[in-house]
């Protein structure tokens, strides 16, 4: 473990003045600092409120003791699976041989005034996600985003008209979530906010 | 060759579409009873010039997130009066009526992201030529990362008379954004990004030709 | 319908357990910001962090009567929010926060600015969740919730001089990962 000079703690234990922190450690404070501030703005995206979840689930009386022990039967649960590697490396043999050998995806030719849009969110216990907005007409369930790898990220690579459009993530069929790492968000009309995607022409 | 059967075959499939009528394309989407308020709505946009496709656009989305019927209508009405909005101000700005449709919806966008009139009306009366989408989202982005508003307008402004391609625009906001991650003031960044112009740096290109792994929408996406 | 102006959280305890259930909906609005941020740190999921908040609240309404000093009812939900987060992350098996290679791409033509900064972003939860649970608790409470040690103690029943050295060690791991990056 390496430790770092005690006034670096100090200052940020508030016990040190800023000034009286010499120059050459300035730097780790403001880099706590920072990571700190970070963290603190982006547990990304737009408000998402409990209230009337919490509030539905308080205004029902408490579940009585049988209830609870018939949700305990049904409720879904982790079960440890224990594999043997030489296994999974023969199976991830199969997988990418009939990966290479049946598709030969390659995407699609681009015309000139078409681009790439690329999806990407963090989902980690959905079951599915689909990307909605201006270019499929609001459509639920038309363009599903992909977790091949299963490690919680959700992609989709579509191939649209230049243009900008307004989307959001559908989670589970039901959830509406903007895209928390677009940069660019618009408000809905609705009480929420859109986000924006440009798409720009290929160049060739 | 393969091109053009699927040129064909996307005209083919667009042209049903198109011909569908607006309550066609609401039906069944939208809550029944707000259909004659949104339709009408349409038809009054259609009849002033103004593009349609974002209103539709919009009760398809309210219909979508199971927004009821009067709230749907509302924000159609919002959006009819952005781009009458967005038509006078392209018209004060020196655009000869009737005014393209797609510069309406740039306008209305620009708007909508947060740019003031004065601001607007500036971008679009000294780059006389369309489209000005690009121009108008890199100004955006500029204001929306504290950039002063004014000097954002003039950077873009001056690209685009430099040479700078319209479509490379937005790499010009880029090239500014990355000037003050290094640590530049955004004063400075403005400054060494001008001093530059027209040569941008490579940055975030969109990708070219073939891109393993995209999917085209199974019906044409609208205009 | 009265507007009410937000009362002091004795006050909203007080009426919550007279029986004015809505009264809760005070304490919510007033905490689930900051809830929020502090399970999603702790978990490195937003669903997660909901779902343990939300049950959170639950419980905390229902033994808001063992709530001993409801003018400190934010220690008291923090200490109840940890708990939660704790035992969802054992229910983990490993205390494994998933911040996985997702690469913060939302399309190609977005500014690299934001790219940056997400990737700065990713560095730090990586470097979070690498940390042992007590010491990303300790950590986050500190700098992320801006709890004094004094809270930070009422929250998780620690010493002080504990939570201190969670808190150093948690800050010299952090510095290395961003040293070796920069």
């Amino acid at each position: 473990m390496n430790v770092i000079d005690p006034r670096i703690h100090q200052a940020l234990d508030g016990e040190l003045a800023s000034e009286a922190v010499p120059v050459e450690l300035r730097r780790a404070v403001a880099q706590i600092a920072a990571a700190a501030d970070l963290l603190a703005a982006s547990p990304p995206g737009p408000a998402m409120s409990l209230e009337s979840r919490v509030m539905a689930e308080i205004r029902r009386p408490a579940p009585s003791r049988a209830w609870r022990l018939i949700r305990w039967l049904v409720t879904p649960r982790a079960i440890i699976l224990r594999v043997r590697p030489a296994w999974s490396v023969a199976f991830a043999a199969v997988v990418a041989a009939l990966t290479l050998f049946t598709a030969g995806d390659e995407g699609p030719e681009l015309a000139e005034h078409e681009g790439i849009a690329q999806f990407v969110g963090r989902f980690p216990e959905a079951q599915s996600v689909h990307v909605v907005g201006t270019f499929n007409d609001w459509r639920p369930g038309s363009i599903a985003l992909e977790d091949q790898d299963h490690d919680g990220v959700w992609r989709a690579t579509v191939v649209l008209p230049a243009g900008t459009y307004e989307y959001m993530f559908v989670v589970d069929g039901e959830r509406w979530v903007p895209d928390h790492l677009a940069e660019r968000l618009v408000a809905d009309d609705f009480g929420r906010e859109n986000s924006i995607v440009i798409v720009r022409p290929a160049r060739r | 060759m393969k091109r053009w059967v699927v040129l064909a075959l996307a005209a083919f499939l667009a042209l049903p579409l198109a011909a569908q009528s607006v309550r066609g394309r609401l039906e069944g989407r939208i809550p029944s009873a707000a259909i004659p308020a949104v339709d009408s709505l349409i038809q009054f946009a259609s009849q002033e010039g103004l593009p349609t496709d974002p209103l539709i656009q919009k009760a398809l989305e309210g219909g979508a997130k199971h927004v009821p019927g009067p709230r749907i209508v509302a924000a159609v009405q919002v959006s009819l009066g952005q781009l009458r909005d967005a038509r006078d101000l392209l018209v004060r700005a020196g655009d000869q009526p009737p005014v393209l449709p797609a510069e309406m919806t740039t306008v209305a966008w620009a708007l909508r992201r947060g740019l003031a009139a004065p601001l607007v009306e500036r971008v679009v009366a000294a780059l006389a030529r369309p489209p000005r989408a690009a121009a108008m989202h890199a100004v955006a982005d500029l204001v929306a990362h504290r950039f002063d508003p004014d000097s954002a307008a003039q950077l873009i402004i001056e690209a685009v008379h430099d040479g700078v391609p319209r479509e490379r625009l937005l790499e010009v906001s880029t090239a500014a954004l990355q000037q003050v991650q290094r640590g530049h003031t955004r004063a400075e960044a403005f400054a060494i990004v001008r001093g530059q112009l027209p040569n941008l740096p490579a940055s975030a290109r969109p990708p070219r030709g073939n891109v393993a792994g995209a999917r085209r929408l199974a019906s044409p996406a609208p205009p | 319908m009265h507007v009410r102006s937000t009362p002091p959280d004795a006050e909203v305890v007080a009426l919550v357990l007279a029986g004015d259930t809505e009264a809760f909906a005070f304490v919510i609005r007033r905490y689930e910001a900051g809830l929020l941020r502090f399970a999603t740190r702790m978990l490195g999921s937003r669903d997660a962090a909901a779902d343990a908040v939300a049950e959170s609240f639950v419980r905390a309404y229902r033994h808001l009567a063992s709530c001993r000093e409801p003018a400190r009812l934010r220690t008291w939900l923090y200490r109840i929010v940890t708990n939660r987060c704790k035992s969802h992350l054992v229910r983990r098996s490993v205390a494994d926060v998933s911040l996985d290679d997702a690469p913060p791409m939302a399309d190609p033509a977005d500014t690299e600015a934001a790219l940056e900064r997400a990737d700065q972003l990713l560095l730090v939860e990586r470097a979070l969740a690498d940390l042992s649970p007590d010491k990303r608790e300790a950590f986050v409470l500190k700098h992320v919730e801006g709890l004094s040690y004094e809270e930070m103690a009422a929250v998780t029943g620690e010493r002080i001089p504990t939570l201190k050295m969670r808190v150093h060690r948690a800050r010299e791991a952090l510095l290395k990962v961003l040293e070796d990056h920069a």
